[in-house]
């Protein structure tokens, strides 16, 4: 159990636009769903009628792509408070986004830019997570990000970093198991030592997700299955937390819902393994 | 200079060399970017991986993902434009939009809000028609994610005394665009949706079309010049005494033929869901609407 109480919710998948037909149609065999936030904030149309029976059927979680925490532009005050409404309507469990930044000078390039882990860069993150966590009036959940370069001025490992922002700000983490994989991967350095080196009771959520390998870099595309070695590192992971919310990520190509769904259901098996040994907390 | 680059000088950068065109190594020497860490000095500020791939190599990834994703995103909102120009040119527009307008919102819903008015100047081919196409598409997406309004009914109209009729202004609907347009860009929109994308030639014919959403369907409905001349005045907030009137003073095509007419056109817009109903419209609950 992590330490803000929040439930272990399951295993679910993102809702995707694609699947809406099947899953008000249907029971999928999921325990909850993650809901993209920048999705929902300004429709008013089919999407926001789906996302309101869903909530009715399902837990959710937001999970954002906009926040730009990390960025030295001023924080975008008009975007938290439709988040926090967002999270009001829908009763999320939790909101996360990403270490990172997106854009600056007021614009925004829609991707997940890494941060250099320093000091300097730290206290400059810590205050604005705490910035949002007083607008959002709740813990924010911070997912670490795949990334494809680093930065000459690091001083810090990423896990070192995240583990430093967590004590600084009382924030929680957002796993992404497939992401420590492709980040180790592009840089160099054992997962497994990422995975071990995070704090456990601060994990929320973790994600999983398929991947593609060009050689020289894997590039986190979301699609396809999660392979062996993926697994096996969140095997090690809910070894440490116990059984956490956990949910199967499909954004390229997307399948009928069914298939994702079994996709996701694998990570049953190391929840179950993960409860029965009771190892966690190591 | 390079290494001793604050947090907000390397983000510049890194952006800089994203949304510039071209190769990295010409996006490395774009003014902004090269003003801010010299194009020697880039791998003293990103380290080269140790799977060789050079500090460029790496800025290269997310340079080249730029392009793509915000072209994705355009050509879900735009979806016929882009295969109306075809790869090479929408490519290009694409290109010189971002440059003039990128994105600054937190939503890629937004990144094209300014195309119609762009592609109108643009160097493309038939750049009226692209103009009108890409209105079009735009009000369907407007359209689609406007918030849910209650509709008016039948009903809500006639049970009002004429007095009060004629003096009560309606609400649009928040799911309605009206567009004048010069071509009949809705057919081009049409002939994607089969297999075989038989499309009409580009012709000019005047064309007033009403975008609007039923059950969360998005429609599109075309109007004559005295109904849309009509639905404009009611949109704009005249009462609908004083819009009566002057539908029926018009000359020429825009003249309403009579109130029979008129009866016909509230019957069926209030079928449409144009308008808001008493639920949204405080006004007409009320026996004697406010003067």
């Amino acid at each position: 159990m992590n330490r803000f109480g929040l439930p272990d919710l399951g295993t679910g998948i993102g809702l995707r636009t694609v699947h809406f037909g099947e899953i008000l149609a249907g029971k999928p065999a999921l325990d909850w769903f993650e809901v993209l936030s920048e999705n929902f904030m300004d429709t008013g149309g089919r999407p926001l009628f789906v996302l309101d029976q869903v909530v009715e059927r399902f837990p959710v979680a937001l999970h954002g792509v906009s926040l730009s925490v990390g960025s030295t532009d001023p924080l975008d005050r008009g975007y938290l408070q439709k988040l926090k409404a967002l999270a009001k309507r829908t009763r999320a469990r939790w909101v996360s986004d990403h270490l990172c930044w997106t854009g600056v000078l007021g614009r925004n390039t829609h991707d997940l830019l890494p941060l250099p882990y320093d000091k300097a860069t730290l206290r400059h993150v810590a205050r604005r997570v705490r910035q949002v966590q007083d607008a959002l009036e709740r813990p924010l959940v911070l997912e670490n990000p795949s990334s494809y370069l680093e930065y000459e001025r690091s001083t810090m490992t990423e896990w070192e970093f995240l583990s430093e922002l967590c004590d600084a700000t009382g924030c929680g983490l957002l796993l992404d198991v497939n992401n420590v994989y492709v980040s180790s991967y592009n840089h160099g350095y054992d997962p497994r030592q990422y995975v071990d080196g995070i704090p456990a009771d601060r994990v929320v959520q973790v994600h999983l997700a398929g991947h593609t390998n060009e050689g020289t870099h894997i590039l986190d595309t979301h699609s396809g299955r999660a392979i062996p070695q993926v697994w096996k590192l969140y095997e090690r992971l809910v070894a440490r937390t116990g059984p956490v919310s956990t949910l199967y990520e499909w954004d390229a190509d997307i399948p009928p819902l069914a298939t994702v769904v079994r996709e996701a259901a694998k990570a049953r098996r190391y929840r179950t393994s993960a409860r029965a040994t009771g190892t966690h907390g190591a | 200079m390079a290494p001793e680059l604050a947090l907000g000088g390397l983000q510049r950068w890194l952006q800089a060399v994203i949304e510039a065109p071209g190769s990295v190594k010409a996006a490395l020497r774009s003014r902004e970017a090269a003003r801010l860490v010299r194009p020697e000095r880039t791998r003293d500020v990103v380290r080269p991986s140790h799977r060789g791939l050079r500090a460029a190599d790496r800025l290269g990834i997310y340079q080249g993902m730029y392009l793509p994703r915000m072209m994705e995103a355009l050509e879900s909102d735009y979806e016929a434009l882009a295969h109306f120009l075809g790869p090479n040119a929408w490519t290009r527009l694409v290109r010189s939009y971002l440059t003039a307008h990128p994105s600054r919102s937190y939503t890629l819903n937004e990144l094209g809000r300014r195309l119609p008015e762009f592609v109108r100047r643009a160097r493309v081919p038939h750049a009226p028609f692209c103009h009108d196409l890409a209105r079009l598409e735009r009000a369907v997406a407007e359209v689609f994610d406007a918030p849910e309004t209650s509709a008016l009914a039948e009903k809500d109209l006639t049970s009002l005394r004429p007095r009060d009729l004629e003096r009560l202004r309606l609400v649009p609907a928040a799911a309605l665009r009206l567009l004048k347009l010069d071509h009949d860009a809705g057919a081009w929109l049409d002939s994607l949706r089969g297999d075989e994308h038989d499309h009409p030639p580009v012709r000019r014919r005047r064309t007033r079309v009403v975008v609007y959403r039923r059950r969360y369907g998005v429609k599109r409905r075309e109007q004559g010049e005295a109904a849309f001349a009509l639905l404009e005045d009611l949109v704009a907030g005249a009462p609908i005494g004083r819009a009566l009137a002057r539908a029926l003073a018009r000359r020429g095509a825009a003249r309403l033929a009579g109130p029979e007419a008129a009866f016909r056109l509230f019957r069926e817009w209030a079928a449409m869901g144009l308008f808001q109903g008493p639920a949204s419209t405080p006004g007409l609950t009320r026996r004697r609407p406010r003067s």
